[in-house]
């Protein structure tokens, strides 16, 4: 019914112009609904003006087909009979986007009259069935924007946008600042809305529970582009494009018990960076992605990204890793083929009770313990002795047992060398400074005073944060972290773990959180595999497998497993 | 009358008592005696009167008795509209004021409806324009024309229009002596005196309504609704008109009433200019003879007029705007 | 979690009007540094008595007399460099005083509040509603014209705008946050005075000052060309007076340079003012700038 193609809008009324749009391509059906998300001033509001027709100063380029006719070709006397009447929008909620001068009525029956040539007395009488419709007391009529409420006002506008019954209604933020409880009633009326109406839709919103529930299919937009695309359902589950992760990951409502933490920096202006224009804040950001900017490609069924690397890359992967051990005699299993991946910038957490093959796991990952069948992948390549661990940006392990991470008889400073000494990466006094730096990150005092003293007059907290230091010092792109707080008390834990987890944010490496306490996987991790038994028996996002979330998808409670 | 109102009233009377309470205090707290300059000739502080003269017209004025009773008797004259007798003219202040009164009254009112319509059509033009050729061009120029005296300006008028290309009369409100051969003749007489100084107050006032009512505009042309207006796909002239308009005249509404009081200080000088026998001649005149009784009465009818325009204001706003309508607790 | 490390080492956006003039007020300020000029060197560049007859009456200007004379004989050029002087001081006079005054009375009202503030108000009210030409003339005409009672007449009308002005914004700041940090940690009245509100205030109240100071220039203009102004002094408006009250004006050239100077004169001098306000008042209020 409505297909967007290539569709590019750019503000020619500033200098520089703006590019606030850029080939934006979709189509919606008849009862569809598209949502459309990203951080604020990513282009989604101009996208819908857009296709309303409703921007100043603006050089609109592609096409916008509806119905088989093309908008942007039209004068704007035939545009004007579209509006309304086949699309409609609902403004996103102000004082001001009512006139505070005309009464409410009189404003939702002025497209009545224009659009379907109601006289003054019948659109009275479908404005007050409208309000009905809207849960809105059709008394309201006689008032004035100033006098309604946040969430009346928002019904309000529900009520005047589909008035003329349109095919398509754009939805701007229809949510914010509401309380939840409006806010769920109000989805709750959009629902029902659309399924008794049938008219297609397009949501734009920030707030990704109102997204899962009302859309079929969601764009993420950043810098004007669309930069992923797909089955609402899927994305959600499993963003491909960095990006859009970062979005889900930050929303409070998936991910309750989690801390919070945004997507590291700001927005580009639009228009202003050369190639990728999410390089700058992407966790695997390489050199095609400074230069070139990627198209949005199909990268699986009804799925397209723009991204050059076809999405988060898989950088670490365990394929039918077996394992036993042999107890005498016996052959006792410890790993029963387990596969698992971890993308790029993310945080995995392993959970699992006691003896349930974690620290097994963890063990082959990094080669520490060969694998009796299957296969390790670093990034992509097959993982020998050692190789992957003994390079700058590879694999590092931080232990259990902080007693037993560092040599006691080293100095600080040594011992946190140590990984650059023996790569010999550089020279003497970068490895210092680099050693200096990574003790910093995990702030710890960087006195010389400090450096020199030996590990064994360090404390157990202390000593385990040398050791992270030590990992982070060769820059890893995966950091398997073993039950490293299981030994500390919980505050020094809750301190370790925040760095750890800055460290994680700004450096953008990949985590495995191995842990027993589900408690603080749900604190830290973005995605969860249980480990039963040598098995994996679970895995997806956090808010799926491990609960606590509103939206509870076919969750099977692994609280019962511990 | 809503509480709003009722309280606005009170402040407004208050004002007029206080003006009031002036205008009686004024002559009799300044330094020097009010007749000292009776009759003197400019710039000569010399008195033309005799002890005994004085002492006749200080208690003729019933300037020796007590301050109260001159207070109650000055009032209770007000209210019967008695605003004295003038020593120069040796008239009624009320009689004279009603003669002079009409003449002023065109000019303002023909100036200000002239210059409300001009204003608001530029400044909509302007507005809508915004950044073209036209706004480019107004609004320097409009600047420029809010800035220039309303007397000098008049003052080109006159050298130009009138003096140089003998376009128009050059003083009065009527030519002298003139037989009418009927009423249209008359009233082209007093239309063509008119024309200068309504044509100068008239582009004094433009500006300053220009750049209000491109302003108003602006902003609300800016504003969210009309967006909504758009995309509900209404007429341009109904959003024109019932969104844009009734909005963006709120401010201009007010203004034309609040801004008489620029106004009348222009015409003083306007009817100076051109000579024209309006309040503002008739308040020079009597300053340069010091007839005080009737400087007095100009005052206080000036004032108390303004006064009344701008509550005037108050009501109009308050009924054009729901928001304030609300807050005077009318609901709806 | 509301402050994230991000937000507050965010460096603040410094508040600093950037001043940058439009080619209209560069004119403006040159227009009004040259005025400044002449009527402070006066004496130097007139070469003739602005009192006295020096010429021919009613002569058409040339070399001796740049701007012709006047009926009795008096050199004009002389008589607008010394009537610039009149202009300034009443303008600059009246500025000072009711800028300072009003910005005086608008701190005190708005940092007080209660009914100092109500009292004020009501007071400026008043003054704001009555039509100051009218009641001009009449204190004019009680006092006696003088330019000293003409600058205190004026500023006793005009101190309201600037009071106005900066009560509404000492209110508003009174509001902002970090006033009240400040006032939490112990600030007293001169320190908050001192480094919060008179570097907020001083643009405001600068830009008012140009502004009555052009008000104050125009209405000296008009009340001397009513014949209210200072017989003693020859303002501008009051050669203007004079030219006009000359019978055969309307029917001869002479005006052409007995009134056209010193009308080029005031019309320059305003518009000037007007110009470099507007500027000032674009720098000084962040919120026309985005107009």
């Amino acid at each position: 019914m409505l297909a967007v193609k290539d569709l590019s809008i750019i503000y020619t009324g500033v200098r520089p112009h703006v590019p606030a749009a850029m080939n934006i391509s979709f189509s919606l059906a008849a009862g569809e609904s598209l949502g459309i998300i990203g951080e604020s001033g990513c282009g989604k509001t101009t996208l819908a003006l857009g296709i309303m027709g409703l921007l100043h100063g603006a050089d609109i380029r592609g096409s916008i087909m509806f119905q088989g006719r093309e908008l942007t070709t039209m004068t704007s006397a035939r545009r004007r009979t579209f509006r309304w009447r086949n699309i409609a929008m609902v403004f996103q909620n102000s004082l001001e986007v009512f006139n505070p001068v005309i009464t409410i009525g009189e404003q939702l029956t002025e497209p009545l009259c224009t659009h379907l040539g109601l006289s003054p007395k019948a659109a009275h009488q479908r404005v007050a069935e409208l309000l009905a419709l809207t849960g809105l007391d059709p008394r309201w009529q006689t008032g004035f924007a100033h006098q309604l409420s946040g969430g009346m006002r928002q019904r309000a506008l529900i009520a005047m946008a589909l008035g003329c019954e349109p095919d398509i209604l754009i939805v701007d933020e229809p949510t914010t600042s509401l309380d939840p409880e409006s806010r769920q009633a109000i989805l709750d009326l959009i629902e029902t809305l659309q399924r008794r109406l049938g008219f297609a839709m397009i949501l734009i919103s920030h707030h990704l529970p109102a997204v899962q529930r009302l859309t079929s299919r969601l764009m993420t937009m950043y810098a004007g582009r669309a930069v992923e695309y797909g089955i609402t359902a899927g994305i959600l589950r499993n963003p491909l494009h960095p990006y859009t992760r970062g979005l889900i990951n930050a929303a409070p409502d998936f991910f309750p018990f989690k801390d919070l933490w945004g997507i590291a920096g700001a927005p580009p202006k639009p228009g202003t960076v050369e190639g990728c224009a999410f390089a700058p804040r992407c966790c695997q950001a390489g050199h095609q992605c400074t230069r070139q900017r990627p198209e949005l490609a199909a990268v699986g069924v009804e799925r397209r990204v723009a991204c050059h690397k076809g999405g988060i890359e898989t950088v670490l992967q365990a394929i039918g890793v077996k394992k036993s051990y042999r107890l005498g005699e016996r052959k006792v299993p410890a790993l029963n083929g387990v596969s698992l991946n971890v993308r790029k910038g993310e945080v995995v957490a392993l959970v699992g009770p006691s003896g349930s093959g974690k620290s097994t796991l963890a063990h082959i990952l990094v080669q520490v313990v060969a694998a009796d069948a299957g296969e390790v992948l670093f990034c992509g390549r097959p993982v020998h002795k050692y190789t992957a661990t003994s390079m700058m940006n590879g694999i590092q392990i931080v232990f259990q047992d902080p007693g037993e991470a560092v040599s006691h008889r080293f100095s600080v400073l040594d011992a946190v060398r140590e990984p650059l000494d023996i790569m010999g990466w550089q020279d003497r006094p970068r490895r210092d400074r680099k050693a200096v730096d990574a003790l910093g990150a995990m702030h710890l005092p960087i006195s010389p005073d400090f450096l020199s003293r030996t590990c064994h007059a360090l404390s157990g907290g202390q000593r385990q944060r040398v050791a992270v230091a030590r990992a982070l010092v060769t820059d890893p792109a995966v950091l398997v972290a073993d039950e490293i707080t299981a030994m500390l008390d919980p505050s020094t834990q809750a301190v370790m773990l925040r760095e750890l987890k800055a460290q994680q944010h700004e450096r953008g490496f990949s985590m495995l959180f191995i842990s027993h306490d589900i408690h603080l996987a749900r604190k830290i991790a973005d995605r969860v595999y249980v480990l039963d038994k040598g098995s994996i028996i679970e895995h997806g996002a956090v808010f799926e497998v491990l609960g606590g979330s509103i939206h509870r998808h076919g969750r099977t409670n692994y609280c019962g497993h511990v | 009358m809503n509480h709003r109102t009722t309280r606005r009233l009170l402040e407004y009377c208050f004002t007029v008592w206080v003006i009031v309470t002036l205008n009686f205090a004024l002559p009799r707290v300044m330094p020097g005696d009010p007749f000292l300059h009776l009759s003197a000739d400019e710039g000569d502080e010399v008195a033309a009167f005799s002890r005994a003269q004085q002492d006749y017209y200080n208690s003729q004025y019933g300037l020796d008795r007590p301050l109260a009773e001159q207070y109650a008797v000055y009032l209770s004259a007000l209210f019967r509209a008695d605003l004295g007798y003038s020593i120069y003219y040796n008239q009624g202040v009320t009689a004279m004021l009603l003669r002079r009164l009409p003449w002023t009254l065109l000019l303002v009112t023909v100036a200000v409806a002239a210059s409300s319509v001009a204003g608001c059509l530029l400044g909509s033009l302007s507005a809508y324009c915004r950044g073209r050729w036209q706004d480019r061009w107004l609004y320097p120029v409009m600047i420029a024309v809010s800035e220039i005296p309303a007397f000098l300006l008049g003052l080109v008028f006159l050298f130009t229009l009138a003096a140089g290309l003998k376009l128009f009369p050059l003083s009065g409100a009527m030519t002298h002596f003139a037989v009418y051969d009927g009423v249209i003749d008359k009233i082209m007489d007093i239309a063509r005196h008119a024309v200068l100084p309504v044509l100068t107050l008239t582009v004094v006032r433009t500006g300053g309504m220009y750049l209000l009512a491109r302003n108003s505009m602006t902003t609300v042309l800016a504003r969210d609704y009309i967006r909504t207006a758009r995309a509900k796909g209404l007429h341009p002239v109904r959003i024109l008109m019932r969104h844009t308009l009734r909005n963006a005249m709120l401010p201009i509404a007010t203004r034309i009433f609040l801004s008489l009081g620029g106004l009348v200080g222009g015409a003083i000088l306007v009817e100076n200019v051109f000579a024209y026998p309006g309040l503002g001649r008739l308040m020079r005149d009597a300053v340069l003879v010091h007839d005080y009784p009737l400087i007095q009465g100009i005052f206080l009818l000036i004032t108390v007029s303004v006064l009344s325009a701008n509550f005037i204001a108050d009501l109009v706003y308050g009924r054009l705007d729901p928001r304030i309508r609300e807050t005077a607790g009318v609901t709806p | 979690m509301s402050c994230g490390p991000a937000a507050c080492t965010l460096p603040l956006p410094k508040a600093r009007p950037s001043i940058r003039l439009t080619s209209g007020g560069r004119f403006g300020l040159a227009v009004l540094g040259l005025v400044c000029v002449l009527a402070l060197a006066a004496p130097l560049v007139c070469g003739h008595s602005h009192r006295q007859a020096t010429g021919t009456p009613l002569a058409a200007p040339d070399r001796h007399h740049w701007m012709g004379t006047d009926e009795l004989g008096v050199d004009l050029w002389a008589q607008v460099c010394f009537g610039a002087r009149v202009s300034l001081i009443v303008g600059a006079g009246t500025a000072l005083m009711a800028g300072f005054g009003g910005a005086a009375v608008g701190i005190l009202a708005g940092y007080r509040g209660g009914w100092t503030d109500r009292l004020c108000m009501r007071l400026i009210d008043i003054l704001l509603v009555l039509p100051d030409l009218p009641v001009m003339i009449v204190l004019a005409a009680f006092l006696g014209p003088s330019v000293g009672t003409i600058i205190v007449v004026l500023s006793a009308f005009s101190w309201v705008f600037t009071a106005r002005v900066v009560r509404s914004r000492v209110l508003s700041l009174k509001q902002r946050r970090y006033i009240q940090a400040s006032e939490s940690y112990g600030a007293g009245v001169w320190y908050l005075l001192r480094r919060h509100f008179l570097p907020e205030i001083f643009p405001l109240a600068s830009v008012g000052m140009i502004r009555l100071a052009g008000r104050a220039i125009v209405a000296e203009a008009g009340l001397s060309f009513l014949g209210l102004g200072d017989p003693t002094s020859r303002s501008w408006g009051m050669i203007i007076h004079h030219a006009l009250g000359f019978r055969g004006i309307y029917y001869t050239d002479y005006w052409k340079w007995w009134l056209l100077f010193p009308w080029l004169a005031l019309t320059l001098v305003v518009t000037s003012l007007a110009l470099l306000g507007k500027d000032l008042e674009k720098a000084a209020d962040p919120r026309v700038r985005t107009h």
